[in-house]
């Protein structure tokens, strides 16, 4: 009775890197938490062009596909050096963490240039009408999450660059994997709103 | 299992004879769960009780101010034509004291009580971030003490608690009041946004061996439903409130119809959020009256799972109601009625706890003590609301009432019922283990019978007032209208409801005074949190305890079932379990005391205040937000090795 009511913790590990560590868990329910937001916004966008005569109003060109696209492939590209520096700091492999994760700020940062380049051609602005409003909203919450994206990424790597990780720590690599993975997959739905629904609604 | 078992409690006479060694470690312990005192020490705490406790003491504190806002309203509306308030005044007094209400005291004090029991409950030493926990508190202190100080300097908001929409739009609201308000609503939402992970992670991950999920108490149940309904709900009120501000500083056009904004959006979004709340306010008291009609009837509760379900099914018919709150808005009618059935629909799980309840309490033994006088008070008071809730939830009575006084009335006797009585009732059950000496059992007495007298005299007219056509929000109203009696009832009622508070808070106050004397466990609950000193020490339990059925402390005495060795004294060391069966699988190490969450919330704040002004603040904020978590999640050990602190 006596032994079974003891528990030894004496030997259960103190850094994993999965599911047993609270801070994997923490990532998800910010995860949870933001994708109530983008949804939000979706249905917000939704709600205020459905009742519309014309969507975008007239007088606003319908957004182009070509750089909106290739946009969204160079940000999708991104999430695979992630995984390959997240895979290979399991393995405790230095330098693809190191090259996996400098490689995927410089794709985060080429979708940024194309979004602004993308979006100062814009004939329209945040106060010009609701479609206006609720696409920059939109554009820029999520651009604004590629920005902390980055930032944190940053951090993660000089760590990485003064050799902080290994196979037995790598924590932070892999919940900042986590969340760029989701910064990547919730643009899908959002760029499947902003460039294909004005064409659906039409 | 059972009683009989008792006899085999790990050795008695064992634990007597390594109580020297037990007190080195308790040493150990204590300095390395030790909290910094100061007033620069404050800055830095991060322990959960810590937390816990300034979030209760604060929300109540902000109750009081809002207390005094409606005893103000009241008075003007004593008797008819009463020039006591201006109607300016009067529309900043009841925007502020609803949205101080709701805001600012209610969903806090939830937390804050969350906060403070929930990881005593479960047998953990601190909650899963105990940094973000403080920043947590810091960005709600700072949007209360901001709103607070907007308004005392000239720019209260007075649109009301749900800011309507064209009205809280710059033409028809200038001033700053209203950017006050929809910024700092926002902010505080971030704080129940944290403290929302925070506990589903904390109640998932560090239950005590054994606790598994079928075993957990219900206080813990009806946390963890809020806190999965706040993840849901308060996202698209930030939404909302965010393009209320970007509507009023850099002219947006959400809600602005001129470029096709939508009004009505704007009270989708709020209520969205608005409907779940009121339920976000009512399950963790639903959590606190299941503690304490346990531990006064002194047995367990009748229909534990149907407890459970019935609970999370309100969290998710929660979110079908919202619509019944814009029944007058010209929705389409098959959507009114889909929100018709719901709004009718959530009795059905609501009854089932009332009636475990009754179940529970029927042919016990009862102590009447404060506690469970709350909760019978809880009882009369939110089964009257929750009867003009089925009312008002078909559309041609709710079309007839809709902005009168009937619906003040249901909606007090919906939320005082439902939050304030059990609240008050957590503060004399929690307050000895808090705190550690007993609140004063006549002063307790006295303090519900006023509040329980004043709340019925104060609320009840107000349902005739309704009927009598009188509209809510009205700074004042003819002599010959007929509400004159009935309204200064009403005011009488509400000087009674606060002389009750006076009583609470002065012995609350007094308390402080006198020595700690409190037993572990006075009123002989179930829950670990009574099988820790009063008040519970740093490190919250010496040994973590093992857990072997549903009523911890009741399956083997006063004794918990068995504990846990080898989690290291030396470092902030807690052990982590599995979600469903609560088995040991990993050890995590928690950060210690930090100014780091202070300042992050100081520069989300410097964010949030200089968007008012103007827009570059965005980026100011985010940059220096930025280097305030560097700062808080720069790792202990940059230089050592990963081997040097598994094993340190």
């Amino acid at each position: 009775m006596n032994a079974e009511t003891r528990f030894d913790a004496g030997e259960l590990p103190r850094l994993p890197a999965d599911y047993r560590a609270p801070l994997w868990w923490g990532i998800v329910g910010l995860i949870l938490v933001e994708s109530v937001v983008f949804a939000t916004l979706i249905t917000s966008y939704f709600y205020l062009g459905i009742d519309q005569p014309e969507w975008p109003p007239a007088g606003t060109k319908t957004p182009d596909l070509v750089k909106p696209t290739l946009g969204t492939l160079v940000l999708m590209a991104s999430s695979l050096p992630m995984h390959w520096a997240d895979r290979g700091i399991t393995r405790g492999d230095q330098t693809a963490l190191r090259w996996g994760l400098l490689l995927s700020i410089a794709l985060a940062v080429t979708f940024l240039v194309l979004k602004y380049i993308e979006y100062s051609e814009m004939g329209y602005r945040w106060y010009t009408h609701s479609y206006g409003s609720i696409s920059w909203a939109i554009i820029g919450f999520h651009s604004t999450h590629v920005v902390a994206l980055i930032l944190k990424t940053v951090v993660v790597s000089a760590l990485a660059w003064i050799g902080y990780f290994s196979e037995r720590r790598s924590l932070a690599v892999k919940v900042n994997g986590i969340y760029w993975h989701f910064v990547v997959a919730v643009w899908i739905p959002l760029y499947a709103t902003l460039y294909w629904m004005p064409r659906v609604l039409k | 299992m059972t009683a009989s078992t008792e006899t085999d409690r790990p050795g008695v006479g064992e634990q007597a004879s390594v109580r020297p060694a037990m007190s080195r470690k308790a040493e150990e312990l204590d300095r390395t769960w030790y909290s910094p005192s100061g007033f620069f020490g404050w800055f830095t705490q991060v322990n959960h009780r810590m937390i816990g406790k300034r979030f209760i003491i604060t929300s109540f504190i902000f109750f009081l101010m809002a207390g005094i806002e409606s005893l103000l309203l009241r008075t003007q509306l004593a008797v008819p034509e009463n020039s006591f308030l201006t109607p300016d005044h009067f529309n900043q007094l009841f925007t502020m004291h609803g949205s101080t209400m709701m805001f600012f005291f209610a969903v806090p004090m939830m937390e804050g009580l969350g906060i403070y029991v929930v990881p005593l409950m479960i047998g953990t030493r601190d909650m899963a971030f105990p940094r973000l926990n403080a920043f947590g508190y810091y960005v709600y202190l700072i949007a209360g003490v901001t709103l607070y100080a907007a308004g005392f300097l000239g720019h209260a908001p007075d649109g009301g608690w749900f800011a309507y929409v064209p009205l809280t739009l710059t033409q028809y609201s200038p001033g700053l009041g209203l950017d006050f308000w929809a910024t700092m609503i926002t902010f505080i939402e971030i704080s129940a946004l944290v403290a929302a992970v925070e506990l589903i992670v904390t109640i998932f991950k560090q239950r005590a061996p054994g606790m598994s999920l079928n075993r957990m108490p219900l206080f813990v149940w009806a946390m963890l439903v809020t806190m999965f309904m706040i993840v849901f709900a308060m996202p698209p009120l930030m939404v909302g409130s965010v393009m209320l501000a970007l509507d009023r500083t850099v002219s947006t056009h959400f809600f602005m119809t001129s470029g096709g904004g939508e009004p009505l959006l704007w009270q989708h979004l709020f209520w969205f959020f608005g409907h779940p709340e009121v339920y976000i306010i009512l399950v963790p008291a639903l959590g606190v009256i299941s503690s304490i009609v346990v531990t006064f009837a002194r047995r367990p509760i009748f229909g534990y799972t149907a407890m459970v379900l019935s609970v999370v099914a309100i969290g998710f018919v929660a979110f079908g109601l919202w619509v019944h709150h814009m029944f007058t808005t010209g929705l389409p009618t098959l959507g009114v009625s889909f929100f018709t059935a719901a709004s009718v629909m959530i009795a059905v799980p609501s009854g089932v706890q009332i009636f475990c309840w009754i179940a529970t309490l029927w042919g016990a033994k009862l102590r009447f003590a404060t506690p469970l006088l709350f909760v019978l008070g809880f009882f009369f008071i939110f089964v009257l609301g929750g009867l003009t809730g089925v009312m008002v939830a078909s559309v041609p009575f709710d079309t007839q009432v809709h902005d009168t006084y009937f619906l003040v009335a249901h909606f007090h006797y919906v939320l005082i019922g439902g939050a304030v009585f059990p609240v008050f009732g957590a503060i004399y059950y929690w307050f000895p283990k808090v705190f550690g000496c007993m609140l004063n059992e006549t002063a307790g007495k006295w303090s519900f019978v006023l509040m329980f007298v004043g709340f019925n005299m104060s609320f009840f007219p107000m349902h005739q007032l309704g009927l009598q056509g009188m509209p809510r929000r009205v700074y004042t109203y003819l002599s010959e209208s007929g509400w004159f009696e009935l309204s200064l009832l009403a005011t009488i009622g509400a000087y009674v409801f606060a002389l009750g508070v006076l009583v609470t808070a002065v012995d609350a106050l007094l308390s402080f005074l006198r020595k700690p004397d409190a037993p572990d466990n006075p009123w002989g609950g179930d829950t670990l949190e009574w099988a820790t000193s009063s008040p519970p020490p740093n490190y919250n339990f010496e040994d973590i305890p093992v857990v072997r059925g549903r009523w911890a402390l009741w399956e083997r005495g006063e004794e918990p079932a068995g504990t846990v060795v080898g989690l290291r004294s030396g470092r902030r060391e807690v052990l982590v379990t599995t979600l469903l069966d609560a088995e040991p699988h990993a050890v995590a190490i928690l950060p210690g005391p930090t100014i780091w969450p202070f300042l992050s919330a100081v520069a989300v704040a410097a964010g949030f205040l200089g968007f008012i002004r103007h827009p570059i603040w965005f980026p100011i904020g985010l940059l220096l937000t930025f280097v305030g978590f560097v700062g808080w999640l720069w790792p202990r050990a940059v230089g050592g090795s990963a081997e040097e602190e598994q094993a340190r």
